[in-house]
């Protein structure tokens, strides 16, 4: 993570996302999967083939791209098809733009009620015996049963969360690196998929984004660096208020 | 000299005395600085963010000079303030403190102005910032001197319109051996037991609660070698890479 300033001198924290490697697996049709739209399936990170079964590597095989180590189901227009193969670059998301970033969450293994739920606990003194970080009450007496998904200990994190709305600051087409508003899910250089926001206020937000992705052969030739318009680069002489 | 002594016998020659050459280039380069904020903390982030990060810092460095400074300098950071007379904020202190890494990296200025007592923390890399001029080198004997709080203010105030101070750049920084007094207890901190490790102040307490305060000091620390973090080849290749680029 990492500052970054506005031209009107306000600081904002920002994570930065590595594109590495990211290659179209598979097309799966509408019929084929039974939703509403086509998927494509991406792969992220590539990892060692060994170790892994036949069918496991089939997809990888058909579209003759190495192992990945994450498989991300996109769900896409018919419009917006891409062809199984084709490499995917940081230059797809354009400074601007809004996203939600989906990753599993730092696992704290089984954690007491207070931890994972945010309960009060007990006071600390004044006669409290054996009791200081336990639910108490589970349910009523009315009730005679304990609801399903009551609240209790157990094992914390490591499950899939998504930010949502999560501004674009800069892209780096060179070293393929997204600056993403806020945090993120996940620890430290782990796996992460970042998706157009579907929040309704973002509906509208991006303008001629590169339709269906960036094509890195194409004709477009795109500077090392993409900012946002309202980003302080580093190359301009300080900020003053006129 | 004439090679025939006075006894009339040609004496032995003597070669002329070797001229000593003083290499101020040479002695110039010598004293390698490289910020703090450069040398990436220990944990298990890529490498590759540090020096994309130190792009961005050597960047701003192009265009705003910013100037060698220690703890206990004295400077003068100008601001760009919306609410200001002049939209510009200038304020002079000692600093006591530099923290942050990267780009986020700040230090800490206090100056004790009309009785009351003004700590500022400002970034480094912030756009804000105008100007910083060293007004005083002059280094102090520990690496953070928080306990000018607890000091009798004597210490911390400094002329606000200070004139600065030359110095020469191939100059070793002086050390100010200064032990500060300080105000009668109870401090912010309990600055006499051994974890803050003070050189700078001249403790008046009795010798039984020095020797209490030894209570609390952790002989094993300087032999935990999971502590060490040896950062001197580091230091080495980041001050080449930067310098290069500066350079450019």
């Amino acid at each position: 993570m990492m500052p970054i300033w506005t031209k009107s001198g306000k600081k904002h924290a920002v994570t930065l996302l590595k594109v590495q490697d990211c290659h179209v697996l598979r097309y799966i049709s509408k019929e084929e999967s039974g939703g509403k739209t086509s998927k494509l399936l991406v792969g992220g990170k590539n990892a060692s083939p060994f170790f892994k079964s036949e069918s496991a590597m089939k997809i990888f095989k058909e579209a003759g791209v190495p192992r990945k180590q994450k498989v991300a189901t996109f769900n896409v227009t018919d419009d917006a098809l891409i062809k199984p193969g084709t490499p995917l670059y940081a230059a797809h998301f354009r400074p601007g733009q809004f996203v939600d970033v989906t990753a599993k969450t730092i696992g704290k293994g089984f954690q007491g009620v207070m931890k994972r739920w945010g309960f009060k606990g007990q006071p600390a003194s004044h006669g409290q015996t054996k009791t200081h970080r336990r639910p108490g009450a589970i349910s009523t007496n009315k009730a005679a049963k304990v609801y399903r998904g009551k609240k209790m200990p157990g094992k914390m994190g490591n499950i899939y969360r998504t930010s949502f709305g999560l501004k674009v600051w800069r892209i780096n087409t060179k070293h393929d690196i997204i600056y993403v508003n806020g945090s993120v899910p996940g620890h430290t250089n782990c796996l992460v998929k970042v998706r157009d926001s579907k929040l309704p206020t973002y509906k509208d937000c991006n303008k001629n984004p590169p339709f269906p992705t960036f094509f890195a052969d194409g004709d477009e030739k795109l500077p090392e660096d993409l900012y946002d318009k309202e980003i302080f680069q580093f190359t301009d002489p300080s900020v003053t208020y006129a | 000299s004439c090679r025939i002594s006075s006894d009339g016998k040609p004496a032995k020659f003597q070669p002329p005395p070797k001229p000593i050459i003083i290499d101020r280039q040479k002695q110039r380069e010598e004293r390698r600085f490289l910020s703090p904020e450069f040398i990436p903390p220990r944990g298990r982030t890529d490498p590759h963010k540090f020096y994309i990060e130190r792009k961005d810092m050597i960047q701003r460095r192009k265009v705003f000079n910013i100037p060698e400074f220690y703890v206990g300098h004295i400077l003068a950071v100008t601001t760009a303030d919306p609410y200001a007379n002049e939209k510009a904020n200038r304020f002079v202190g000692i600093c006591i403190q530099r923290g942050g890494k990267g780009l986020g990296a700040t230090f800490v200025l206090r100056n004790v102005i009309e009785g009351q007592g003004v700590e500022i923390r400002y970034e480094l890399y912030s756009p804000r910032v105008q100007a910083i001029e060293v007004l005083k080198l002059e280094k102090r004997l520990d690496d953070n001197l928080m306990y000018l709080r607890d000091a009798l203010p004597e210490y911390s105030t400094f002329d606000v319109n200070m004139k600065p101070v030359s110095h020469l750049d191939h100059e070793e920084i002086p050390v100010n051996k200064l032990q500060v007094r300080m105000k009668p207890k109870p401090w912010s901190k309990r600055w006499e037991r051994p974890k803050y490790n003070i050189k700078g102040i001249k403790f008046e307490l009795p010798e039984k609660k020095m020797k209490e305060a030894q209570k609390w000091s952790q002989p094993w620390l300087e032999f935990d070698m999971l502590r060490e973090y040896d950062t001197s080849k580091i230091e080495e290749k980041i001050w080449k890479e930067v310098n290069e680029e500066l350079k450019k």
